[in-house]
């Protein structure tokens, strides 16, 4: 953890190279700016000493007029410069932002779904969203502002030591007991407020659930048992905050009290240095304001320290993500291939998730082009792995899968899969139209989108909507029926006019009406190209033109329907077993969709 | 509602509040008696010859006024911001017994995260205002008030006028800007809530995108979005960073004003050096309540409206409540449904017409029919989740509405459509969070709905966490959980609400040949899609559009080859 923060500072660093020059400017502006806020206590010692104390001649520039110009210029300039200063570190902090998120999604688009399915989604948004804010603020804000506190901490003790060094140390002599106090309260103060937010958040979940589930919890009668659960939360909340209310309380009469307690120090050791004349009651008054000034960026550090923490937190998540570049897809390397004839051969192909733990074995079909094959088993017999290898999702370890002949690995990914259609049972649908939901990002125009809505069945229950195909799809299409769904993916496949099809057929909650409409439009579908179909209706298996029957990751039979009932094996041992061949959906750990799909209760 | 809540608890916690706002007064009259003493330290110092003592005692004012400032401000923050804290957590609490009371019919109208937001932002942004907005605003007018006295006394009444000039134009300058601020951060929020969404769809999608190869053209998109996240940040910056230098700029003016008129009063020997600092001194002190102005304003127009969309949320009464003083559900009692109708509220058709029903105790009855053919709505009018206005639902002869709501719901063991399940543990969601049962009971219920196996393979057995921070079940595991939920209540009526939907037939034949078992002699209703999951019943109506279109048992209703016929061939 240690070094992997060092090496991400490091990075974080390097990020800066491109904008050094600018960095540089801005820097100066810092010094120009602070050195403004140093010069402002003179400026009130020379007016007391010289002018008001000791009654020196006022004659030109040298004067009280002057003086006051002078003053007033010196704050007009440090706030211009601060102005550019603050412009300019934004600007350089948010190009940096924006390659570095870019950068992120990037490598989110591009990683293999290996990678992606062992990472929640939760994560991932993470990344790409919070971790990135998190580094914009230790830019923008956090690291400008060190530096400036930095060199105003520095300039104060400087500029004190210059003006007269015993008052210098003797103010100096309560700083390390502030600085020590303030560090301490300010800390533990931001970390109990990361507390505050943590509970706030399972507040929030805990609403989110109980609104959620108020009819179960009103049927049930849990009522009182659940407000336990809330007031328990809730307390815990309120606890941590009056924490939160008492150490500010402590804190903020804090620097009061320092401020206070550093001038009766000076005055204490100065009246004695102003009795025998060698003390400026000037320069006396002058400390007082330095040690003003002095709160605020001891204060500022150690409020950013915990915001720092947090920021390089989030570096190395990112980074660690963006070294995944090596494993990224590559989907322009390989054999073009406009188009494919949709012929589909598995030789021996062995394939594991992890290690040894083989999902398939041995492996081999061939589906000429033009074929519908149906694939039927049980649960985690394999069905859905070979979905993913056909869309080279993941590699086979053993064997070899030929696509038009040609190894699959060889092919362009890009044109392979703009070749292969998926339609997943768990159908993901994008919150955009109707239509571009068909189309994706893909130039199809709204006369092709309306075919392909006709040919799925889609267009019976799209005509229905009030914006028709331009009716946007509301949170991920909840409003929409699993059967439409199921249609709406349909569409979209047909739309992109694949050479080969690959289907998981749903099979639950899906009520009778569309079930009819479901099973004609995979008639359209399957018409004129290759389809690979995972089946759970016996009239879709039927008329497939044949059967591979898996078994434990094995290809135990093969044939059309009739000849395998007449062999009177494992196939026909299934089809009398149960009305609907093949797994449940939901109870499927091997449907990986469902995994990414499911993360809410 | 919210409103009568504030003066209750302010009726209550009176006495912390008074002597909050009581030191906060004299905290701010404190702080402004630094500018005096070091004013007056000065004095004394300039004499030529003066006497220690004078200085020590000066001195001993300035430790005084740091003590007393400490203790003044710990007491009325602990009281006055940690008291807002308090009604914070008391109003949510409050808002909370409100949800649990509000019936089916507000869930449906209302998104979870609208709600969510009440109790969360609404109800911090009323603490905002009760708390450090308040005590700000209290704060600030006393230390304006105190100090403009002490600066008219330390030079004259003009030139506190003159330096008191710039502080409108600051107020002014700020609230203009703070708006265009406001507004360009709000834009800077709604960009990063869209990249949010984007990138949340985008990953939620990817296998879609990467099926369609789409995954060059997703990153264009993501480009243009992050451009306007650029452009929106640089925007709000370009109007923020202006602000503290002009402020600065416009409080310098009076700061030099001083400087020049001041200094020139005191070579004139109107004044003291020392009045001259502690006025000094004075200004420093304007400064901070000055600025606050603009931030008090915003954070009580914001309470302000939060308490008004919370008082809308308090005042909505609940649709259902007790009926009658009947406090026990009849035991083995028939259920009788007498022409029934209902529709949702707002809605124009109804999803229940002219329902007749009659289940003798101890029967189980099956319902089927279409999604949307009233079948859900059949039960939950049986629970009462709703008011039944047209019709009568009697239990063992009582009607429905002269039952108390709790004595009539622990009637029910219901497993809902949804398998909803609660982020807690296996064995906190089979009892509900309630009482009472014994381990063994939790286990049985668990083996009767054939899950007890599946669940003692997870790490923590029983109990597992289930939900966001823990494991995440199957569909069908999570059917069968609540099946064991609503076993453990051994209730007098049992609903299975297409509960059976996600387990396979094999399971579903052992949960029914359990349910037979453990039901004997008790009254169940059974929805379903699946004819297998209710072939068995001793009834089985078919609902369509609401209506009763035919009933009968299974062999029956084959018989009559209708829609029940037409529902079995098809499966």
């Amino acid at each position: 953890m240690k070094s992997a923060t060092s090496s991400s500072l490091r990075r974080l660093l390097s990020l800066n190279r491109p904008h050094a020059k600018k960095i540089a400017l801005a820097a100066f502006f810092v010094l120009l700016v602070n050195g403004a806020l140093l010069l402002q206590p003179y400026i009130l010692k020379v007016v007391i000493d010289d002018f008001l104390t000791q009654h020196v001649a006022q004659q030109g520039l040298y004067s009280l007029p002057a003086m006051g110009i002078l003053y007033f210029a010196v704050v007009v300039a440090a706030g211009f410069f601060s102005v550019a200063q603050v412009n300019l570190v934004n600007q350089i902090g948010q190009k940096i932002m924006r390659g570095l998120r870019t950068r992120v999604f990037r490598t989110i688009q591009l990683l293999p779904l290996k990678y992606l399915d062992r990472t929640s989604t939760g994560s991932l948004i993470t990344r790409a969203t919070n971790d990135v804010e998190a580094l914009s603020d230790l830019y923008t804000d956090v690291l400008m502002s060190l530096f400036a506190d930095a060199f105003l901490i520095l300039g104060i003790i400087g500029a004190m030591l210059l003006i007269d060094v015993r008052l210098a140390l003797v103010s100096l002599c309560v700083t390390p007991g502030m600085f020590a106090v303030i560090f301490l309260l300010r800390t533990k103060i931001k970390k109990n407020f990361q507390r505050v937010k943590r509970l706030i958040g399972r507040i929030n979940g805990f609403l989110a659930e109980n609104l959620s589930g108020m009819k179960l919890v009103q049927s049930f009668c849990a009522e009182k048992e659940k407000k336990a659960g809330f007031t328990g939360l809730n307390g815990e909340y309120f606890k941590s905050t009056l924490f939160q209310v008492r150490m500010n309380s402590v804190l903020r009469p804090l620097s009061d009290v320092f401020q206070n307690l550093t001038v009766a120090l000076l005055l204490w050791y100065g009246m004695g240095r102003i009795g025998a004349s060698t003390l400026e009651i000037g320069v006396l008054y002058a400390f007082t304001t330095y040690v003003k000034q002095f709160f605020s960026p001891v204060s500022d550090i150690a409020d950013n320290y915990t915001t720092i923490q947090s920021a390089f937190v989030s570096a190395d998540r990112i980074f660690e993500l963006l070294d995944q570049a090596p494993t990224l897809e590559d989907l322009d390397a390989g054999l073009p291939l406009d188009r494919l004839r949709g012929d589909i051969e598995f030789r021996h192909v062995w394939f594991a998730y992890n290690d040894e733990d083989w999902v398939l074995k041995h492996v081999s079909f061939h589906v000429l082009p033009g074929e519908t094959v149906a694939f039927v088993g049980e649960t985690g017999a394999g069905k859905t792995t070979i979905i993913s290898l056909v869309s080279a999702f993941y590699a086979a370890q053993k064997g070899e899968i030929l696509v038009d002949g040609i190894p699959i690995g060889d092919i362009r990914k890009r044109d392979l899969r703009r070749n292969i259609s998926v339609v997943l049972q768990d159908v993901f649908l994008f919150s955009e139209t109707i239509g571009r939901n068909v189309s994706l990002n893909d130039e199809i125009d709204s006369e092709e989108i309306e075919d392909a809505l006709k040919t799925s069945y889609a267009k019976v229950f799209v005509d229905f909507l009030p914006g028709g195909i331009d009716e946007p799809v509301m949170e991920r299409g909840s409003t929409l029926s699993a059967g439409q769904r199921q249609l709406l993916s349909f569409a979209r496949a047909i739309a992109h006019d694949p050479a080969v099809i690959v289907l998981d057929e749903a099979t639950a909650n899906i009520d009778t009406s569309t079930e009819g409409l479901i099973q004609k439009a995979i008639e359209n579908v399957a018409r004129d190209r290759t389809t690979l179909v995972i089946a759970h209706r016996l009239s879709t298996i039927r008329k497939a033109d044949r059967i591979v029957v898996m078994r434990d990751g094995e290809v135990v039979e093969t044939g059309d329907h009739e000849s395998l009932m007449d062999r009177n094996g494992y196939y026909a041992e299934m089809v009398q077993g149960g009305e609907s061949v093949g797994e449940n959906p939901d109870d499927s750990p091997e449907s990986s969709s469902g995994t990414r799909g499911a993360a809410a209760l | 509602m919210g409103r009568r809540f504030l003066l209750r608890f302010l009726k209550l916690h009176w006495f912390g509040y008074a002597v909050g706002v009581a030191f906060m007064f004299l905290a701010s009259w404190i702080q402004t008696l630094f500018p005096r003493i070091l004013g007056d330290t000065v004095d004394i110092l300039k004499t030529a010859g003066f006497a220690p003592a004078g200085v020590y005692t000066q001195i001993g004012y300035l430790l005084g006024v740091a003590a007393a400032t400490f203790g003044t401000t710990y007491v009325w923050r602990n009281l006055v911001i940690g008291g807002a804290r308090r009604l914070e957590c008391d109003l949510r609490e409050a808002l909370f017994d409100h949800f649990q009371v509000l019936s089916p019919s507000f869930y449906s109208r209302r998104k979870t995260g609208d709600l969510i937001a009440y109790a969360i932002n609404d109800i911090n942004a009323v603490r905002m205002m009760l708390g450090p907005a308040t005590s700000q605003a209290i704060n600030g007018v006393a230390v304006i008030l105190f100090t403009v006295v002490a600066m008219a006394r330390a030079s004259d009444w003009r030139l506190t006028l003159l330096a008191l000039l710039p502080l409108p134009f600051i107020v002014a300058f700020m609230l203009v800007v703070g708006r265009v601020v406001k507004k360009r951060f709000k834009r800077v929020q709604k960009t990063f809530a869209t990249i949010s969404d984007r990138v949340n769809e985008n990953i939620s999608g990817i296998r879609v995108i990467k099926a369609y190869a789409q995954e060059d053209e997703e990153v264009r998109r993501f480009e243009r979005l992050n451009d306007r996240m650029v452009e929106a940040n640089l925007a709000m910056v370009r109007v923020s960073s202006l602000l503290s230098p002009v402020i600065e700029a416009c409080f310098t003016v009076s700061f030099v004003l001083n400087l020049i008129l001041g200094g020139g009063r005191v070579l004139a020997g109107q004044i003291t050096l020392g009045d001259f600092v502690a006025f000094n001194g004075y200004l420093v002190l304007l400064l901070k309540p000055v600025i606050s102005i603009g931030q008090v304003i915003n954070v009580v127009q914001r309470g302000m409206a939060s308490l008004s969309r919370l008082d809308e949320i308090l005042d909505v009464a609940p649709d259902v409540v007790d009926g009658g003083p009947v406090a026990a559900f009849p035991a083995h009692a028939g259920i009788a449904v007498r022409d029934l109708s209902f529709a949702y509220p707002g809605a124009d058709r109804e999803a229940l017409s002219g329902i007749d029903l009659t289940i003798p105790a101890g029967r189980t009855l099956g319902i089927v029919g279409r999604t949307g053919s009233g079948k859900s709505t059949l039960v939950q009018l049986l629970m009462k989740m709703y008011n039944v206005e047209d019709g009568r639902i009697l239990f063992g002869g009582t009607d429905l509405n002269d039952f108390r709501l709790d004595a009539l719901r622990r009637g029910f063991g219901l497993v809902p459509q949804d398998n909803f399940l609660f982020s807690a543990t296996v064995e906190e969601n089979i009892r509900c969070f309630q009482g009472g049962y014994t381990p063994e009971q939790v286990a049985q219920a668990a083996r009767d709905a054939c899950i007890y196996d599946s669940l003692m393979a997870l790490p923590d057995g029983l109990g597992t966490m289930l939900g966001e921070r823990g494991v995440n079940l199957s569909g069908g595991q999570k059917q069968r959980i609540s099946i064991a939920r609503a076993l453990i209540r051994d209730p007098e009526v049992l609903v299975l609400d297409d509960a059976l939907s996600a387990v396979d037939t094999v399971t579903e034949g052992e949960i029914l040949a359990n349910l037979r078992r453990v039901r004997a002699g008790r009254t169940t209703l059974i929805i379903a899609h699946r004819i297998s999951a209710v072939q068995e019943a001793d009834e089985i109506v078919v609902l369509d559009a609401g209506r009763i279109v035919e009933r009968g048992t299974h062999a029956e209703l084959l018989a009559k080859g209708g829609p029940y016929r037409e529902i079995c061939d098809l499966q």
